[in-house]
């Protein structure tokens, strides 16, 4: 049986002469959580929307359980929960009818009547009509759509945007919980601690290519820090360098250095020169990834 | 299929009771003036026998050709703009707000998805079509008895003949859904199909009055359509019945191949479909 539940191949969407993803090579495997990192209009969302066959590739392919997306498309998205990150519904329509009817044209899988569970948990009124929602009542709507199947893969794109935090935190719950039922989540984030609590691997991208796959303890084992340093004296150049410091900055008094490991190294030379004041930044996973990979010098793929 | 079917009438639930309040108006008034007017439309006709009217085959002669002049040849012009409205929200409007992402991405083939659209846009004319007729006969029996000219028609005619626009419009809505899935914004489609419906009518009927381009009118979907008193006697001719109904499919058939091609959320024409070199 094929292990990966998602799989593209040198996938390549363009939109005329725009480029959406270019040449990505992706696998999710049974079971786990991938997150899926990247800026603004780096081809997240093109992804997933190929995966779901909204949009269809230029070039490459993309499968899921084995079988094509285009080709299998209706077969596939039966066993496919997916919450869009530019979320839109008919507002004219109660939540409990728009439910009932997501129901029935998903077909019956024997899971009739959980979206009312599900709407309990989030505490959503779904005798309202979806209009007279606010923002976040509106993505518990998409959140319970997406799960409301049970189904054996979710493509969540960016499932907590406008919710307050408690809804977040039920959310990821919700994740870690069809995680331990064995299926498969491949989300799309900019939240780090999401990531980081419910994912097992993550993979940015940029500028329409994959930039790197990497197991999310890895990469925290990097333990990467950002520090700026005011000092008395100003360090020469060339002052803190060795094996996982990078000088990344200086202006005026200040270094500012990227530091992978223990400080011990960097903090031992810095006092040589009297550190005035020390300013220590947290990363997103992003940056880790940006800095772990020389900031686009050719993608890695780690796992 | 009849679940959606039925979702997709309530979508449209207050647009079809808003139509068929404001397009009954049209012929009830019509038909419900005719009493106080009988006596001096003949003045009028002196105006009718102009040849533009006659192109557009209007008289105000007997009650048949007064109904037929003002309500006939009304109804489905005025019923094309909601034609055309409802034909490019459908699919194109869906997708222009987000919505059509929600539905394309359940396990429905694309196919089903704008059969029943289609459908459900198609049942909608009808029921517009058949509210105004069941008005325009309540207001006709109403006044019947004040009528002083020989009436050959009764209520279920003028019902029936309402009903006989519905192919021409659906005809128009049609190609309206079809212009959705081919254009990249609804807002496009919705010009071009408000343009054709122009074209349709006044090309229509000015093209009968040169004869040297006559047979543009053929072109005119309108032309398909016997808004005359002859209507109520003998109905439509099957062949422009034909002609309609082959409209009708083939804007179908091209709007289930377009959308199924279709990039759903990108807005584009379907030859900016990008290749890789």
């Amino acid at each position: 049986m094929n292990e990966n539940v998602i799989e593209t191949r040198d996938l390549t969407v363009y939109y005329g002469k725009h480029r959406g993803i270019k040449d990505v090579n992706l696998t999710v495997r049974k079971g786990e959580t991938f997150g899926f990192l990247g800026p603004n209009g780096a081809g997240k969302t093109t992804t997933q929307r190929v995966l779901l066959d909204v949009i269809r590739p230029t070039s490459g392919s993309a499968t899921i359980f084995g079988l094509d997306c285009r080709e299998h498309g209706v077969k596939l998205r039966k066993h496919v929960g997916y919450l869009p990150g530019e979320l839109a519904l008919y507002t004219n329509m109660k939540a409990d009818q728009f439910f009932e009817m997501y129901e029935y044209l998903r077909g019956d899988n024997g899971t009739k009547g959980y979206w009312r569970e599900l709407a309990r948990r989030l505490d959503l009124d779904t005798s309202r009509k979806i209009g007279n929602y606010s923002r976040g009542n509106k993505q518990k709507v998409g959140v319970v759509a997406a799960f409301m199947s049970r189904p054996e893969l979710l493509v969540l794109d960016e499932p907590t945007g406008g919710l307050d935090p408690l809804v977040q935190q039920t959310v990821m719950e919700m994740v870690r919980e069809v995680k331990k039922e064995g299926k498969t989540v491949f989300f799309s984030s900019h939240i780090l601690p999401e990531v980081q609590a419910v994912c097992d691997r993550v993979g940015i991208i940029r500028d329409g290519q994959l930039v790197a796959t990497e197991r999310v303890e890895d990469l925290f084992a990097q333990r990467l820090n950002r520090l700026t340093m005011i000092f008395e004296t100003m360090p020469p150049p060339g002052a803190f360098d060795q094996s996982g410091v990078t000088e990344t900055g200086r202006t005026g008094q200040s270094v500012s250095l990227e530091v992978t490991g223990n400080l011990a190294k960097v903090m031992t030379k810095a006092a040589a020169f009297g550190i005035n004041d020390i300013e220590t930044q947290n990363l997103s996973l992003e940056e880790i990834f940006l800095a772990y990979y020389g900031r686009g010098n050719g993608g890695a793929n780690h796992v | 299929m009849f679940r959606l079917l039925l979702q997709e009438l309530k979508f449209r639930r207050g647009a079809i009771i808003g139509w068929s309040i404001g397009l009954s108006m049209l012929p009830s008034i019509y038909v419900g003036l005719y009493p106080s007017f009988e006596s001096q439309l003949e003045g009028f006709q002196e105006i009718l026998d102009l040849p533009i009217y006659q192109a557009m085959g209007m008289s105000f002669g007997t009650f048949e050709d007064w109904v037929a002049s003002t309500v006939l040849s009304l109804i489905p012009v005025i019923l094309s703009i909601y034609a055309v409205l409802d034909g490019t929200g459908t699919l194109a409007g869906e997708e222009d707000d987000g919505r059509l992402e929600m539905v394309v991405t359940l396990p429905v083939p694309r196919w089903q998805i704008v059969t029943v659209k289609a459908i459900g846009h198609g049942l909608g004319l009808f029921i517009i079509l058949l509210v105004a007729g069941l008005a325009s006969a309540g207001v006709f029996l109403s006044i019947q008895d004040q009528i002083i000219a020989e009436i050959d028609i009764n209520s279920a005619d003028i019902i029936l003949t309402l009903l006989s626009a519905w192919p021409v419009v659906f005809a128009l809505g049609m190609v309206s859904i079809f212009l959705g899935t081919f254009t990249p914004r609804r807002r496009i489609a919705s010009i071009i199909g408000t343009v054709i419906v122009l074209v349709s009518y006044f090309a229509g009927n000015l093209a009968g009055q040169v004869e040297s381009v006559e047979n543009l009118r053929y072109l005119s979907l309108f032309t398909y359509y016997n808004a005359t008193a002859t209507a109520f006697s003998e109905g439509q001719q099957a062949g422009d019945v034909a002609v309609l109904v082959s409209v009708i499919l083939a804007a179908f058939t091209l709007a289930v191949v377009f959308f199924n091609r279709r990039n759903i959320t990108v807005g584009a024409w379907p030859w900016q479909r990008a290749t890789v070199s």
